[in-house]
């Protein structure tokens, strides 16, 4: 085997490492989105206190411990397709929920009852802000769902844009806050 | 419950929450490393995340796992505290394809590593072109948790510490 053989061979090679990364890179932005959340869920003051995933979606709860007041979300990669990403963009589907604890029970049931009497409509749509409670913690929430679109968080080489990641969640809890309390003193 | 909420458990308390809260404190700490986390995988009791290091001249990924050995109970809480085990493992990986090169790298660094696979507490190891090194520590998870920013300055210290040196013993192995 020549010189020049070897130096062809190298070549295919980290021609194929080209490739392969670009997939891998692709496959695991879901991974990294969870990992931006959580580094900028952290650094607001949160604590993770839930992590989980049924492989497709990744769930996340965040507690503010003095107040108790939690962020939910739940992560979808929407173009873990190579052609996908290439073609629509690399994005995400989020849903981002914040909940307080509620003593009174009568608040949290007319939260509830608009929600349960439009069961039939369509909460996945976009910016449609639905309530639910979890009864036996006493916790009710808001949530939205929204898509996101990755590439304006994400760069090449791993880089991360966390002030602008973290400066659209605040302001989409902040948001919901805002909306949970109407709601409830309504 | 109409949402994603029942994917919660929602009945846990704090002590068994601590796992998290330290996971949260590790990605936050390897951010701030410049190493954003790229992989999550879940077993029973333990945590693993992968970290991509960016521009690192020797380190292509960091693993790190917690395995939470104390503390879930409520008595043992009390009467040992939280303790886990944190294994992090570092790679070098070498994109070496010339045939000369691979064939001197097999005889005599991987070679050598058999013959010595402890370096002080740090275990070194190979798997195809990646060279792994791996350390296990044991940790106060409450030393590095729910202290703001004193927790985020301590857990980037610890780990930045045990990055130092695996690259360190990982420097000899980086080709190319």
């Amino acid at each position: 085997m020549s010189e020049e053989h070897d130096q062809i061979f190298v070549g295919l090679v980290k021609e194929s490492w080209k490739h392969f990364n670009e997939t891998l890179n692709n496959t695991r932005m879901d991974d990294l989105l969870v990992g931006a959340v959580i580094t900028s869920m952290v650094e607001q003051g949160y604590a993770l206190i839930d992590l989980n995933s049924d492989g497709t979606n990744h769930f996340l709860r965040f507690e503010w411990l003095q107040t108790k007041q939690r962020v939910i979300f739940q992560l979808r990669n929407l173009a873990e397709d190579l052609l996908t990403a290439k073609v629509m963009g690399r994005k995400a589907n989020v849903t981002i929920g914040y909940g307080e604890v509620v003593q009174n029970t009568q608040a949290v049931f007319g939260a509830l009852r608009a929600e349960v009497k439009s069961q039939y409509l369509d909460a996945g749509e976009p910016g449609v802000i639905t309530c639910d409670a979890d009864l036996t913690s006493g916790y009710i929430y808001v949530q939205v769902p929204l898509i996101l679109d990755l590439d304006q968080y994400f760069g090449a080489n791993w880089s991360v844009n966390s002030a602008l990641l973290q400066k659209h969640i605040y302001a989409t809890v902040q948001a919901l806050a805002k909306y949970l309390r109407g709601r409830l003193s309504a | 419950m109409l949402s994603f909420l029942s994917n919660f458990k929602h009945s846990q308390e704090m002590r068994e929450s601590k796992d998290e809260i330290l996971i949260g404190e590790l990605v936050r700490a390897m951010s701030r490393l410049q190493a954003p986390a790229v992989g999550f995988y879940a077993g029973t009791g333990q945590q693993t995340i992968k970290f991509k290091p960016i521009n690192d001249p020797v380190l292509n990924s960091v693993l790190l796992t917690v395995d939470r050995k104390t503390g879930g109970s409520a008595l043992s809480q009390a009467v040992i505290g939280s303790k886990a085990t944190v294994i992090i493992q570092a790679e070098v990986k070498n994109y070496l394809a010339d045939p000369d090169d691979l064939i001197h790298m097999y005889k005599t660094d991987l070679a050598n590593m058999f013959k010595i696979p402890m370096l002080g507490d740090t275990r070194l190891d190979h798997q195809l072109n990646s060279i792994l090194a791996t350390k296990k520590v044991l940790i106060d998870i409450d030393t590095y948790i729910l202290k703001g920013e004193e927790s985020a300055n301590l857990t980037t210290q610890f780990l930045n510490g045990l990055l130092t040196e695996l690259r360190q013993k990982l420097q000899p192995y980086k080709k190319g």
